[in-house]
């Protein structure tokens, strides 16, 4: 049935691809979870969803409130959307760093955006919206960073949708942000089946995102358990933006840039088997697809200049 | 043997200033100590007390966390990178 409601009952339901051209063999497969098929273009949108169903389940959510919320730009936009149509005013913070597209998104959505400053990246957000939640206490922070709901949405939607599709997966590749995609996929699938890897693909950005004033000031997602992962690798820049470019003259797929990151990491894990004669099913979640970043040149400009450009945002 | 370390902004005022300092070490906690001969303070930025890695901070050996291979005891080899970066929030 692709008869709906309403656009957020498109939700979920996310195509599998596969990705034969980049697969190394007929046996060691790589296949990719198209999440910008939700219904405003990333797998933020099945968070948003689920966090601000418990928020209204448990009352803190009524017709009138505020939402405040830090993100990089697609939680923002998902939340957004379903904020106006609820009848919510949403507050963003985020870094200044983040694509020229994030912004018009999210104020074309209705969200109003207060800046953070670009050293310390999405730290920099995260404060300063915990400082503005202590000053408006009426004000609601979802906080995707703790938030269970964020997890759920994946063990209950992400994982048995994958499973259903892909029953013989050996390993499953997600980019490491708030955690939730993996934590709530990686127990629904470690649970279920015998060895599956799960494994995180960590954007490495530019120093500027790492500009802490001291150490202490770092941070650890509350919902991030190690023990949920096989491995985590860190790809850079440059590396996560050749595998965007990689996997759209191959496949045809137009993809963001922490796909680029979760490709690199997936190849890896398919080499890695071919080289040791193991069959696997790697699944890659494409958490969006690549028009938020056309105007950073990633797709147009010469490989040196789009990695300048990106190096110094918060471009996952 | 040598391996080439990569050090965050934050803590180059261990290393004068330098990004990419090398040292040795068949693991990790013995490149710490080694390291930590030429770049006084260094060691204990990364790893505790109590002798683990410190909360806030993630290092890779050619781009794998090493919390998940070993930790400290980590084994290293010649020609290996090493990355040192704080542990700061992701895309969200």
């Amino acid at each position: 049935m692709t008869r709906f409601a309403d656009i957020t009952a498109t939700l979920g339901d996310t195509p599998l691809v596969g990705l034969p051209r980049l697969s190394p063999s007929p046996e060691v497969r790589l296949w990719a979870k198209l999440e910008g098929a939700n219904p405003t273009g990333s797998v933020k949108d099945r968070v948003a969803a689920k966090m601000i169903e418990a928020a209204e389940d448990e009352g803190r959510l009524t017709e009138g409130s505020t939402i405040l919320e830090p993100t990089s730009g697609n939680t923002g936009i998902a939340v957004a959307m379903l904020a106006r149509r609820k009848g919510y005013r949403l507050v963003c913070v985020m870094p200044e760093n983040t694509s020229a597209e994030r912004r018009q998104l999210l104020t074309a959505f209705g969200a109003e955006i207060v800046f953070s400053p670009a050293a310390g990246g999405s730290n920099a957000a995260v404060a300063k919206a915990r400082q503005m939640a202590a000053e408006r206490p009426d004000w609601v922070m979802l906080n995707q960073y703790a938030n269970p709901a964020n997890e759920a949405a994946h063990y209950e939607g992400t994982g048995p949708e994958l499973l259903r599709d892909l029953p013989g997966i050996t390993h499953f590749v997600a980019g490491l942000g708030t955690t939730a995609t993996l934590m709530g996929v990686g127990r629904y699938l470690t649970e279920r089946v015998r060895d599956v890897q799960i494994v995180a693909a960590e954007p490495r950005y530019g120093e500027l995102v790492y500009g802490l004033r001291n150490l202490d000031e770092g941070f650890v997602p509350e919902l991030y358990d190690e023990k949920v992962l096989t491995r985590r690798l860190s790809v850079g820049t440059e590396d996560a933006l050749a595998r965007t470019r990689e996997v759209l003259a191959a496949e045809g797929l137009f993809v963001g840039l922490s796909t680029g990151a979760v490709l690199h990491a997936g190849l890896a894990l398919a080499r890695e088997a071919e080289r040791a004669g193991r069959a696997a099913d790697i699944a890659l979640l494409v958490a969006d697809g690549g028009w938020k970043y056309l105007s950073t040149g990633a797709y147009s400009a010469g490989l040196d200049a789009a990695v300048d450009t990106l190096d110094g945002q918060v471009w996952a | 043997m040598s391996v080439e370390v990569r050090v965050p902004t934050i803590l180059r005022s261990h290393t004068g200033g330098q990004k990419v300092v090398s040292g040795s070490g068949d693991t990790l906690a013995e490149l710490f100590e080694n390291l930590d001969a030429a770049h006084t303070g260094l060691k204990a930025r990364i790893v505790t007390d109590e002798g683990h890695l410190h909360r806030f901070v993630n290092v890779y050996v050619n781009d794998e966390d090493v919390r998940f291979i070993g930790g400290l005891e980590a084994k290293l080899s010649d020609g290996d990178s090493v990355t040192i970066l704080p542990a700061v929030a992701g895309g969200m």
